[in-house]
């Protein structure tokens, strides 16, 4: 054991920070005086959130008492059995709310994506790490690792789990980016994402996005080819878009995408939540309206309240200190994060490292970002924060591997 | 090659460093532009979404006659209400047993309350009886989602109808809702009669009550404690000059008949009782809309929604006599003096019927018998000596032919000729001599309401003086203090006592010895007054009566007009006498009188009966 001096004791204090705040916000959320309107099984979530915090200390604490090399030997296995809980899940899973995530493991129902999230990370990791030759600069390596990455992401889809789907997608260009994948290829994968999100926004921010980040990766790579595919990468982008918000897309599922940017599309549907949670957040102010005070949030008006809104209860109750607050703890962990990264001498632990703060930063920004209206709602909880088991487990998991590879960092050091 | 990889790493660290921490501040941007700068935008929109802003009726305002006797309140209506979300089905049967109706009627209208909204609350019955309604509240621990909701509608507490004084209520319309910012969709206003004059004192100010609801629409609380509320002012009550007996009298009187009625203080112009027959029954436009009733009152014939004793012109046939004799004075064609000799008729070019017994006439004795021939005369002077304009100011100066000031609506004018008006009747010089005789005897283009009728004798038997007519005479604001209507009340100069009296003996002998000897004279009440009959080219003709009483000093006016009467001696004269009798003496001792008048009825025709 080494010395416990050693232990990134910062990140285990935002860890207890995020799920206390989270653990007020869920309060409020499902037992203020909001819970006359709420169901039974909403109101239990609070205690089940308890329990979810207890079950996570337990294995933070308890995974510190491994070696880091457990990981990279077990990460095919786990790989392997992630899948065939995914194929499970398809199969005999629950549904809730419209996504059949969760298999049922006795008195509780696991989300089997959450723990695929971690085998993919690692059985990735592995694979780009596991000899000095490989990387993401050849392509037959490089295509590997996205298959690797693929095939679950194919299976979070059937499951009919966007948000999720879009937290393995993102995986990709991380990896390869630090698998040694060039500057501008990385930039040209990302590339389109940020053109689409622009376009959808307003077409010709779309256009302006394409021009900037063409130029960027001519400057970058200096390939005129990868210049040019990258353009007209971008131009089929906007177009597609644009042809999708007019042509193919039914009314109702352009609101769904179109609501964050203009609310009174379709104000009592898809834009309901963008008005209620704009609501929540702005009527909160700089102070807040007090602990389980908030109207928005007690007479029910915002949506999913105890999770993928959960921002907007601290907001409205909370304020602005209490938004703030959260998003400076999440900066100090990303930051904590990835200093983490660069101090390790392992690629394996660097890349496992660097991927895991890439999830929790995606959810953060997915997250309060559909929450403030500047996304589409996709729904993805708010990691530490919103209420949900699995994913309070999972992402607690991932950050003891990372803890656990900082501390053991020198006897890790050096390839096996 | 490790050195590479080294450097790639801290650059990649970097790169991922400025993206996490640029993202995170965009979106810390974002949250401070809407929790501070967008603030007031999202405060409002957070109130708005969660407060809910109702209003509190206020309770209209009371009416009460002369003596304070209470003759229009208000009533409750009690009304059940129904939360679908919170209403178990199970309580269809106890709530069906409770209310007396089939289960099916309830699951009915239950079903109809959920697809208006699941959580919102709805009407389920209203306008129950109390009876039943305290049944159900007896019960109300068992039936969650039920619940009441108590308004008020109009209530006549006498044995008084008066539909054309009061007037009824209905519910404003889309304009006059646009047009107030009092009045609430769906709200009742007056629209006719004291309803509608003195809509903005009875009405009062309308409460505000602040609710605290949640998502669902449902109201959980008073927001904020009450403390933003504002109650209610109940509206002004208005004392009027009605008196009550005298009323039910007039319309007991005036039942089976068409016609219009109206009894008036000499001295003050305050209408004492007034119907306008046929009436309609208020009672029954109090509540919510019976729309049968209101749609066979608008259709009837008979048009009982029409105020006859304002709205209705006449000619005022022989009643126009006195008036007549007053302006002769003043003009000087005649003194009290002046006779003229009634051959039958008087011939101008062609002869003008008289029926009063042939002989030779002075001003009083031409009032009590009615003689034409005396006021052709007169009019012929007038005509002849081109004072046509002067004797139509002098008869306006009675209130005749303009608009009359009384708190009622859709008061008629009337008609008193002029030289411009026979223009535009008759074309530029097309009308002579001959089309002006008749106004002598209160006939042809002349005409007036029983109101103006009133109002005339009221100023021959008050003295002189012009009174205005009016119903209210005191508004009680919500705090309790009176605020008199002030009404004018300015001598008519060149009306001399002598000309009055000379005219009022003349009435009186109508009484005595003239057409009013059958039916008004009266031992213990001297009464004065002019009977007259109103030729009607479409039927029978119309009666009329107009008087005053005691002849000393005179308390009352009473005018009536039985439409399709036949002579006003034999219609009007009785129904006036009566009301009269009443007033002075408190009772009626008459009762041969009395039955006559309520076997009485109008003819349009001769073999047609009015419907009851």
């Amino acid at each position: 054991m080494n010395n416990l001096r050693e232990f990134n004791w910062p990140v285990v204090f935002i860890w207890m920070a995020l799920s206390m705040i989270g653990l007020v916000a869920i309060y409020s959320a499902t037992l203020g005086p909001v819970s006359e309107f709420l169901p039974s099984h909403i109101q239990i979530n609070f205690y089940k959130q308890i329990i979810a915090i207890v079950l996570s200390l337990i294995i933070l604490i308890g995974i510190q008492f491994i070696s880091p090399r457990n990981f990279v030997q077990l990460s095919y296995v786990l790989y392997a059995l992630g899948l065939i809980l995914m194929v499970l899940t398809l199969f005999f899973g629950t549904e809730v709310n419209g996504a059949k995530s969760w298999i049922r493991i006795g008195p509780a129902n696991l989300q089997t994506s959450e723990i695929m999230k971690i085998a993919t990370i690692l059985a990735t990791a592995n694979y780009l790490t596991s000899r000095r030759d490989i990387s993401a600069e050849n392509i037959r390596y490089a295509i590997i690792a996205v298959l690797l990455i693929l095939i679950p992401t194919v299976l979070v889809i059937l499951q009919n789990d966007t948000g999720t789907a879009l937290i393995f997608l993102s995986l990709i260009p991380v990896m390869l980016f630090w698998s040694g994948l060039p500057y501008g290829v990385s930039l040209f994968i990302i590339s389109p994402a940020i053109i689409i999100y622009m376009t959808v926004i307003q077409w010709y921010l779309g256009l302006i996005a394409a021009f900037i980040l063409s130029a960027s990766i001519f400057f970058i790579q200096r390939r005129v080819w990868l210049t040019v595919t990258s353009f007209i990468t971008g131009i089929l982008s906007i177009a597609g878009v644009q042809l999708a918000l007019t042509k193919i897309l039914q009314k109702h599922q352009i609101a769904r995408i179109a609501a964050f940017t203009d609310p009174s599309y379709d104000p009592m549907g898809a834009g309901w939540n963008v008005i209620q949670a704009k609501t929540a957040l702005g009527s909160g102010g700089f102070y807040g309206k007090g602990f389980m005070q908030g109207t928005q949030t007690q007479l029910k008006f915002l949506p999913a309240q105890w999770t993928d809104f959960v921002i907007c209860v601290v907001g409205e109750e909370f304020g602005f200190i209490g938004t703030t607050l959260i998003i400076f703890l999440f900066l100090f962990l990303f930051m904590r994060l990835l200093k983490m990264a660069s101090n390790h001498k392992h690629p394996f632990a660097q890349l496992v490292t660097v991927s895991i703060t890439t999830v929790f930063f995606i959810h953060f920004i997915i997250n309060v970002g559909s929450a403030s209206a500047m996304l589409p709602v996709i729904g993805l909880p708010l990691p530490f924060i919103s209420y949900g088991g699995s994913a309070f487990l999972a992402n607690t998991l991932m950050l003891s591997i990372c803890l656990n590879m900082d501390f053991y960092k020198r006897e890790f050091s050096i390839y096996r | 090659m490790i050195q590479n990889r080294n450097n790639r790493t801290k650059t990649s660290i970097r790169t991922l460093q400025v993206m996490m921490a640029g993202l995170s501040l965009i979106i810390l941007g974002r949250i401070f532009y809407l929790q501070i700068i967008e603030y007031d935008t999202y405060a409002a929109l957070g109130e708005k979404n969660s407060v809910r802003q109702e209003y509190v009726d206020p309770a209209r305002g009371l009416i009460y006659d002369r003596n304070g006797i209470l003759i229009v309140d208000n009533e409750p209506i009690y009304t059940l209400t129904i939360t679908p979300a919170s209403f178990k089905k199970d309580n269809i049967p106890l709530l069906a047993s409770l209310l007396e109706v089939q289960d099916s009627v309830i699951t009915a209208k239950v079903k109809e309350a959920q697809e208006y909204s699941w959580n919102r609350t709805s009407r389920l019955f209203t306008e129950i009886d109390f009876e039943t309604f305290s049944r159900v509240q007896e019960n109300i621990w068992r039936l969650p989602g039920i619940g009441h909701q108590i308004e008020s509608k109009r209530h006549y507490p006498t044995e008084m109808n008066a539909s054309h004084i009061f007037g009824y209520l209905r519910e404003a319309n889309q304009e006059e809702y646009a047009k107030s910012n009092e009045i609430l969709l769906g709200d009742k206003i007056g629209k006719s009669g004291l309803e509608l004059i003195y809509e903005s004192e009875l009405r009062g100010d309308l409460g505000v009550k602040y609710l605290t609801v949640n998502a669902l629409g449902q109201t959980l609380r008073a927001f904020e404690g009450e403390k933003m509320d504002q109650s209610p002012t109940r509206g002004d009550d208005i004392i009027t000059t009605i008196d009550a007996d005298l009323q039910i009298l007039a319309e007991k009187l005036m039942k089976g008949k068409k016609g219009g009625l109206v009894a008036m203080n000499p001295k003050t112009g305050g209408i004492l009782a007034m119907v306008s027959s046929p009436q309609y029954d208020l009672s029954r436009l109090a509540g919510r809309l019976d729309k049968d009733y209101w749609q066979k009152i608008n259709a009837d014939s008979t048009t009982p929604l029409y105020n006859r004793a304002i709205s209705n012109r006449q000619p005022p046939g022989s009643t126009f006599k006195p008036l007549m004799g007053i302006i002769g004075l003043h003009m000087g064609y005649i003194t009290p003096q002046t006779t003229i000799y009634n051959s039958g008729a008087y011939i101008r070019g062609r002869p003008y019927k008289d029926t009063a017994p042939v002989g030779t006439y002075d001003l009083e004795k031409a009032i009590t018998f009615s003689s034409n021939t005396y006021f052709f005369s007169l009019m012929d002077d007038i005509a002849t000596q081109g004072k046509l304009n002067e004797w139509s100011k002098l008869v306006k100066d009675f209130g005749l032919g303009v608009p009359n000031s009384i708190d009622l609506p859709y008061a008629n004018s009337g008609i008193v000729p002029d030289s411009s008006y026979m223009n535009r009747a008759f074309g530029k010089n097309k009308w002579g001599i001959g089309d002006l005789l008749s106004f002598g005897i209160g006939q042809g283009l002349v005409s007036a309401s029983p109101l103006q009728l009133a109002q005339m004798t009221s100023t021959i038997a008050n003295g002189g003086y012009k009174i205005s007519p009016h119903v209210v005479q005191a508004v009680r604001k919500a705090d309790g203090s009176l605020e008199r209507i002030q009404h004018q009340k300015p001598k008519i100069k060149w009306v001399k006592d002598d000309y009055l009296e000379e005219v009022k003996k003349g009435m009186r002998g109508v009484v005595v010895e003239g057409s009013g000897r059958f039916y008004v004279k009266n031992p213990t009440v001297s009464v004065a007054g002019k009977t007259g009959t109103a030729q009607n080219p479409h039927g029978r003709d119309h009666g009329w009566f107009t008087s005053f009483a005691p002849f000393d000093d005179p308390q009352i006016v009473v005018t009536v007009l039985i439409e399709n009467g036949g002579y006003g001696s034999q219609s009007a004269s009785p129904v006036a006498a009566l009301i009269i009798e009443k007033y002075l003496t408190g009772e009626i001792n008459r009762q041969r009188v009395y039955d006559y008048v309520i076997n009485f009825k109008s003819r349009p025709t001769d073999s047609e009966l009015l419907d009851e």
